[in-house]
């Protein structure tokens, strides 16, 4: 009987394999070797690379922008998910029409709504300085100062990326199971404790699955950073998938953005496995 | 306190709306502009505060100073289409297996299978650029409709897997005993029980299917040459170092169309709480 | 095809009734239906094309995003379609992906692209992979007529290698009306003793914008600033930075290169020059509008262009967008070679010399440029298409539309009468602006771009040190040190000697004058 369950899995395990076994195993070996743009040979340097991405400030200074960047903008996005879902959740007039209103970001061309943002961000044409100028307030140097442009792209983010988790939540909390709710009102629990002791235990599961593949997609950030600020000013806003995106593209220091690559992913796989398990700690005890 | 509670509730979902909206509207009354428009600053309202004009939405049709978005587009819906519903049948048939046998390989498990998956998504798309150029060279795919939907696949595949796990991880293993005991195999349990209540699930998976595929842009811009555009790529082509505002604009509403048309798919099933088993 | 050629001359003749045969119309067919005024004889023009049969054939194009460049691209591609019958299929980039999308193919053998449009400072990498243009396309009257120095842009190692089809420049635009006003001229007075006067030196240049910042001098009632720039990371900066610096490192009695000293191949970027014009870029700052430290060349353009600044330099889209029909500041721009500096580093001697007469340096910086794949199997039919798309009738159209970004790059182009009468420019601006192209293109201190394999990772590690300068995390001192010690790192990871070879190809035409 259970003969058959190879029929379920080998598809699409071999078709992904097949896919991406090539470039993965590629990548890797481009790594140990100094393809640049004037040399396109698949030498052998060993760890040359690599030790050199030791000595480069500009990626680890990248790597812990973009770990503040992600963690950041994913909290945020959860908590304002999260507060939505429960805000569109009961009576509401309209309440569809929030609700779809709500999911749009989501649906948009990341590349192309960063353009719009950069507009909107314009500090001398653009309708945000205008309508503070028109209130009678300063403009503010929304891309031209270092934290204003590092929370300007984390707006950015914010605005595409909390749909997400507003989605994942508000399917959640739909099909949430009523007696709880009514153990609780019997026990004379107010709102506040009645989140806390029932809503969000029973919601661990989705938001540690929502947060996870979250961090992931965030991880990957390059589309805002390069429309919007190019990673300025200075090196603000400069994170990881940007500069190898520099190094790899704009230089074609194929070799070294590989290894750039390569030790990115084995950092990632291992941040995102304590991640894991942190939260499944938290959101446990939160539970007892 | 509840009148208070009441206008909290309300002036905080009003103040997120606005959130929302504001990059549209002002992409709507940018995309009436011209130059002179743009540098007279943030204005919206036309003809009081600017000259309107059409040009911006003209130049999306093949008009001068622009690029015809419509065969993109029909790609963009091809290769979307296509990618997505390959990645959901057999994304659909992989989980199913993870979630109700147990595979080992060495030291591999079940677990590490899905993470597998998920795991590919990881992977800065920048790098891959280049092995996947040559693959598809190999293969004689580059700048074709297939090759793309190939590389889609790859990227679209770790969703639904990662959604259809957890979806039947929730559907209790009962109805498949039950199945079993009616003397039905693995197979047929799962096209005529688990397939029907899968529902949700797949509206869920199908949506982000949807979404990745047709906003991805990177692979789109360098697996092809001139043959084969999608609509992202098309668009992005207006991108000038004198960036034209109003075409941009026009060509950035024109193109979220289509799935504001899933956002509405996508509430009914909320609302009518078809997506409940979905994430749980 | 047949009812296409029938409807052609159904055209033709009601044209030609209508004009009633009009005078100067030399060839049996009339081309004006692909909006240029008249045909105008050579190899390639509209009738010698019209005469080429292409049809079955497919040439492929990759080409800036539209407009700039793109647009033309485009649109000469599909005449070149009508009268060839040739299938054109054309792609359009974004800049900043343009270099990728060239050379992968190029790296990995594939033959995608028959013709490129591209930067011309990529030649350094692109060169190994680019087809010389023949001899009869440089025997063409188009070629003949190209100036010494546009020539010299398209020219590797003794061979022709890009073909030319635009000509550009940094220079200087100011608001004459500003200028000129009594008014503005007594505040400036005032302000700093001193007579105000089109800026001869980036120190002048620096004052001025400083005065003319923060309040509304064109009475329109939202505030007014002294200087817009391309200051944006990754975004052309660099090009700005050469610009302002080179006054200052660039000594006009001093060869053997500008960004390395070509017998030790040591970068000479933090020289004190270097640092010089830094700081001054770093200062210029409290003059921009504002988010002015994170425009691009885009904004830049809108920012002048709409009447925001007062000054501005780079290439000639700002004023061109200043000069559009229904332009609030239309006639009121003109332009100047770039300021210069008095105090010039003269790294021979290790010292500082002084210029009564302010020392200027042409920077020659890249501009666009066409070439056809060495890999290519369609060369005939991808030379002809070049050689169409800036054919005298085409080129003279192109140079009216502003958005499609072709500037001045023949000696005829040089001509006051064709700005004035033709684009209904102010006659003494036509003047001014054709003087100005006319001497940075006879200049004899000049600087070219470093075009040397890897010039991407020059000028991308160059930005990001101006950029750390310029947002206050390092000394301009630092950030230029830092830019040295990445850049001989590059250098040893290319190889001394294959760069060296490269950037003699560059100094070999610097120091020809």
């Amino acid at each position: 009987m259970y003969r058959q369950k190879h029929l379920f899995l080998l598809p699409g395990l071999l078709v992904l394999v097949a896919i991406i076994i090539f470039p993965l195993l590629f990548t890797i070996r481009v790594s140990f070797s100094s393809w640049d743009v004037f040399q396109p040979e698949l030498d052998w340097i060993a760890g040359g690379n690599y030790g050199r991405l030791l000595e480069d400030a500009r990626y680890w200074g990248a790597l812990g922008r973009l770990m503040i960047m992600a963690v950041g903008t994913v909290l945020i996005q959860y908590i304002l998910g999260f507060a939505l879902a429960l805000l569109v959740l009961g009576d509401l007039r309209a309440r569809r029409f929030f609700r779809v209103l709500f999911l749009v970001p989501m649906m948009t061309t990341p590349v192309i709504m960063s353009v719009i943002w950069r507009t909107v961000f314009h500090e001398s044409i653009g309708p945000l300085n205008g309508m503070l100028q028109a209130l009678g307030l300063q403009g503010v140097p929304w891309l031209s100062e270092p934290a204003l442009a590092f929370a300007s792209v984390m707006m950015v983010e914010i605005w595409q990326w909390t749909p997400f988790m507003f989605l994942l939540l508000l399917a959640g909390l739909v099909s949430l199971p009523r007696e709880p709710y009514l153990a609780a009102r019997i026990d004379g629990a107010g709102p506040i404790r009645t989140f806390f002791a029932v809503t969000f235990p029973a919601m661990a599961g989705i938001s540690i699955a929502a947060i996870l593949i979250r961090l992931i997609e965030a991880s990957k950030i390059m589309e805002s950073v390069y429309v919007m600020t190019s990673g300025g000013p200075g090196t603000a806003t400069e994170t990881s998938t940007y500069y190898i995106y520099i190094r790899g593209l704009r230089d074609f220091q194929l070799g070294y953005a590989s290894a750039l690559s390569v030790t990115y992913l084995v950092i990632m796989i291992i941040s995102l496995t304590i991640i894991a398990k942190v939260l499944v700690r938290l959101f446990v005890k939160d539970r007892t | 306190m509840k009148t208070l509670y009441l206008a909290i509730k309300y002036l905080a979902i009003l103040l997120w709306s606005c959130f929302v909206l504001f990059p549209f509207l002002w992409a709507v009354t940018t995309s009436f502009k011209t130059a002179n428009g743009v540098t007279g600053g943030a204005t919206w309202i036309p003809w009081l505060q600017y000259k309107p004009s059409l040009q911006g939405w003209q130049s999306l049709f093949g008009g001068s100073g622009g690029t015809d978005i419509s065969g993109p587009y029909l790609n963009s819906i091809i290769v979307t289409g296509s990618a997505s519903l390959i990645s959901i049948v057999m994304g659909t048939l992989a989980a199913y297996g993870l979630s109700r046998f147990t595979f080992r390989a060495g030291f591999i498990r079940n677990a590490d299978i899905t993470f597998f998956f998920i795991s590919q998504r990881i992977m800065p798309p920048i790098v891959l650029a280049i092995p996947f150029f040559l693959l598809l060279d190999q293969l004689g795919l580059l700048d074709t409709l297939a090759g793309l939907i190939l590389v889609y696949i790859a990227l679209l595949l770790p969703i639904a897997v990662w959604v259809m796990v957890d979806f039947f991880n929730n559907v209790p293993r009962q109805l498949d005993e039950m199945a079993w005991l009616d003397g039905c195999t693995p197979l047929t349990t799962f096209y005529r029980v688990i397939l029907p209540n899968s529902v949700p699930g797949l509206i869920v998976a199908g949506m982000f299917c949807l979404i990745f595929g047709w906003n991805d842009f990177f692979f789109a811009f360098t697996l092809t040459f001139t043959d084969t555009q999608l609509l992202p790529v098309a668009i992005v082509a207006l991108n000038s170092s004198v960036t034209p505002w109003w075409s941009l604009s026009a060509s950035a509403l024109i193109s979220v169309a289509p799935l504001i048309l899933l956002a509405f798919v996508v509430e009914r099933f909320l609302s009518r709480g078809g997506l409940a088993g979905a994430v749980r | 095809m047949r009812s296409d050629k029938l409807l052609r001359t159904a055209k033709v003749l009601a044209a030609s009734s209508a004009l009633g045969l009009a005078a100067g119309m030399a060839s049996a067919e009339d081309y004006t239906r692909f909006g240029i005024e008249k045909d105008m004889p050579g190899m390639c023009s509209y009738e010698s094309i019209d005469a080429k049969d292409y049809s079955g054939r497919e040439l492929t194009v990759i080409t800036h995003a539209i407009p700039v460049i793109g647009e033309p691209t485009k649109l000469h591609a599909e005449q070149f379609s009508e009268l060839t019958g040739a299938d054109v299929e054309v792609v359009h980039v974004p800049f900043g992906d343009l270099f990728q999308r060239i050379m992968i193919p190029f790296q990995t053998g594939q033959d995608a692209y028959d013709v490129l449009f591209y930067a011309s400072l990529w030649l350094g990498d692109y060169n190994p992979y680019l087809a010389n243009v023949p001899e009869e396309y440089q025997s063409t009257a188009g070629m003949q007529a190209l100036t010494d120095t546009t020539r010299d842009v398209g020219m590797w190692g003794g061979e022709m290698k890009q073909y030319i089809m635009d000509g550009d420049r940094h220079y200087l635009k100011y608001r004459e009306d500003i200028f000129s006003d009594p008014d503005m001229q007594a505040r400036f007075l005032e302000e700093t003793g001193r007579e105000l006067t089109v800026p001869e030196t980036w120190e002048e240049y620096n004052e001025v914008a400083r005065v003319f910042t923060g309040w509304d001098w064109d009475g329109d009632g939202d505030p007014n600033y002294g200087s817009a720039e391309v200051v944006k990371r990754d975004d052309l900066m660099f090009s700005a930075f050469i610009s302002r610096a080179a006054p200052y490192a660039k000594h006009p009695d001093v060869g053997g290169g500008f960004f390395f000293d070509l017998e030790t191949m040591e970068p000479l970027i933090n020289n004190p020059g270097w640092v010089r014009g830094l700081e001054l870029f770093v200062e210029a700052q409290e003059s921009f509008p504002p988010g002015g430290t994170n425009f691009g060349l885009g904004d830049e353009i809108f920012s002048f262009g709409g009447g925001e600044t007062l000054m501005s330099y780079s290439w000639d889209d700002a004023l061109i967008q200043a000069q559009q029909a229904d332009s609030p500041i239309r006639n009121d721009v003109r332009t100047q070679m770039l300021p210069g500096a008095r105090e010039v580093w003269n790294r021979e001697t290790g010292e500082w010399d002084t210029f009564e007469e302010p020392n200027r340096a042409a920077y020659i910086t890249w501009g666009w440029t066409s070439a056809v794949a060495q890999s290519s199997s369609n060369k005939d039919m991808a030379f002809d298409y070049l050689c169409f798309f800036s054919n005298e009738a085409n080129t003279r159209h192109d140079l009216q539309v502003g958005r499609f970004g072709v500037n001045p790059y023949r000696t005829g182009h040089f001509d006051a009468d064709f700005w004035s009468d033709d684009l209904g420019w102010d006659r003494g601006m036509a003047e001014q602006y054709v003087e100005t192209l006319e001497r940075i293109d006879g200049y004899d201190n000049r600087v070219f771009d470093l075009r040397v394999p890897g010039v991407g990772q020059f000028m991308t590690s160059l930005a990001a040190g101006v950029a750390e300068a310029v947002a206050g995390q390092a000394t301009p001192q630092e950030a230029l040190d830092g830019v040295a010690e990445e850049w001989s790192r590059t250098v040893e990871r290319i190889g001394k000697d294959r760069v060296r070879e490269a950037y003699a190809n560059v100094v070999e035409i610097e120091d020809a004058r």
